[in-house]
């Protein structure tokens, strides 16, 4: 089954059927997703500025990672959530749609950065500043602000390709 | 002049024609629009949160304010400007757009709240700087910046779903 035709069948089910026709629900959901996606990108610019070397350095950059890691898987899961409810509600709107799966290579790009250069610091010990990381540690902080702000147009132009 | 005259007259203006005829135009400042807005939220709900009492990457109340409120303004200023640069593309819509109205009052009653707090409770902060939990009035300015901003965010979507114009 091609993804043109499982698309076609997703939207004529009765649950597909269902959010689309409930008034409230597409715009509630979009809310939420733009409400998780404000959560992440202030997560994720505390702590890549951070990394940078250019916000809070006064504080040891793991304690601030640890502070704002589980924000930022909190608000992926409440994205991945809301996203697939508008991928039922509309998926011809997504899945045929290159500027979709551009965004979602880009969201595993940046989740895959912030598991190998965060995620390490959770294990180091609370007083440290984790200072034998690599010294790709400060583009990658800086890329990956940039993977954000592309994600959320990638995003916004979902609407209009 | 009446305002309508004033909302046809920005809609006729050379800025209002170059974003309606130029077709990336309008979705590309609507992308800068929520790249606003998401810094504004996620850097004010840092903030707020600690103001409930949930801990930040620092102690000191104090400090955290300082140094996020500059990334607050600016990106509030950057959904300001590219707020209006939207309402210019449409201004009679928008105007008559009942969320619209509502979103512009509640970004108004967020700002009360902020001014209220910091000429009060904000005044007093070497006191409770590093208190948990901080004072019932901090906590009250906080869950009331949160609510009012999760409403725009929401107010906000839905003139999307309402406004009389659609691209």
């Amino acid at each position: 089954m091609s993804i043109q035709t499982f698309g076609q069948w997703l939207y004529t089910t009765p649950v597909a059927a269902t959010i689309r026709e409930t008034v409230w629900i597409i715009p509630t959901v979009q809310a939420v997703h733009i409400l998780s996606i404000a959560v992440l990108v202030g997560s994720a610019l505390v702590s890549n500025l951070r990394l940078a070397g250019v916000f809070a350095a006064d504080e040891a950059s793991p304690a601030v990672i640890r502070r704002y890691l589980p924000r930022m898987w909190s608000a992926l899961g409440i994205l991945l959530l809301t996203g697939l409810v508008l991928i039922v509600a509309e998926p011809g709107r997504t899945l045929n749609n290159a500027v979709f799966w551009t965004k979602m290579a880009l969201v595993l790009i940046a989740f895959v950065l912030t598991l190998v250069f965060q995620k390490p610091l959770l294990q180091s010990p609370p007083g440290g500043n984790g200072s034998d990381r690599s010294a790709m540690t400060k583009p990658v902080a800086w890329l990956s602000l940039a993977l954000w702000t592309v994600v959320i147009f990638c995003g916004r132009f979902i609407a209009y390709t | 002049m009446s305002l309508q005259t004033i909302l046809q007259s920005i809609q006729n203006s050379g800025l209002s024609l170059w974003i309606r005829q130029n077709p990336a135009i309008f979705p590309i400042i609507e992308s800068l629009h929520v790249v606003a807005i998401t810094l504004v939220f996620g850097t004010i709900m840092i903030v707020d949160l600690r103001l409930l009492g949930f801990a930040s990457h620092r102690r000191g109340a104090n400090k955290l304010i300082a140094e996020l409120l500059p990334f607050t303004w600016g990106a509030f200023i950057l959904a300001v400007a590219t707020g209006c640069l939207l309402f210019t593309a449409n201004a009679p819509a928008y105007a008559n757009n009942t969320q619209f109205r509502l979103k512009l009052v509640v970004i108004l009653a967020a700002g009360i709240n902020m001014a209220v707090f910091h000429v009060t409770t904000h005044r007093r902060i070497a006191a409770w700087d590093t208190v948990m939990p901080p004072p019932t009035a901090a906590r009250v300015a906080g869950v009331t910046s949160l609510l009012l901003w999760v409403a725009v965010i929401y107010i906000g979507r839905w003139i999307g779903f309402t406004l009389d114009i659609l691209f």
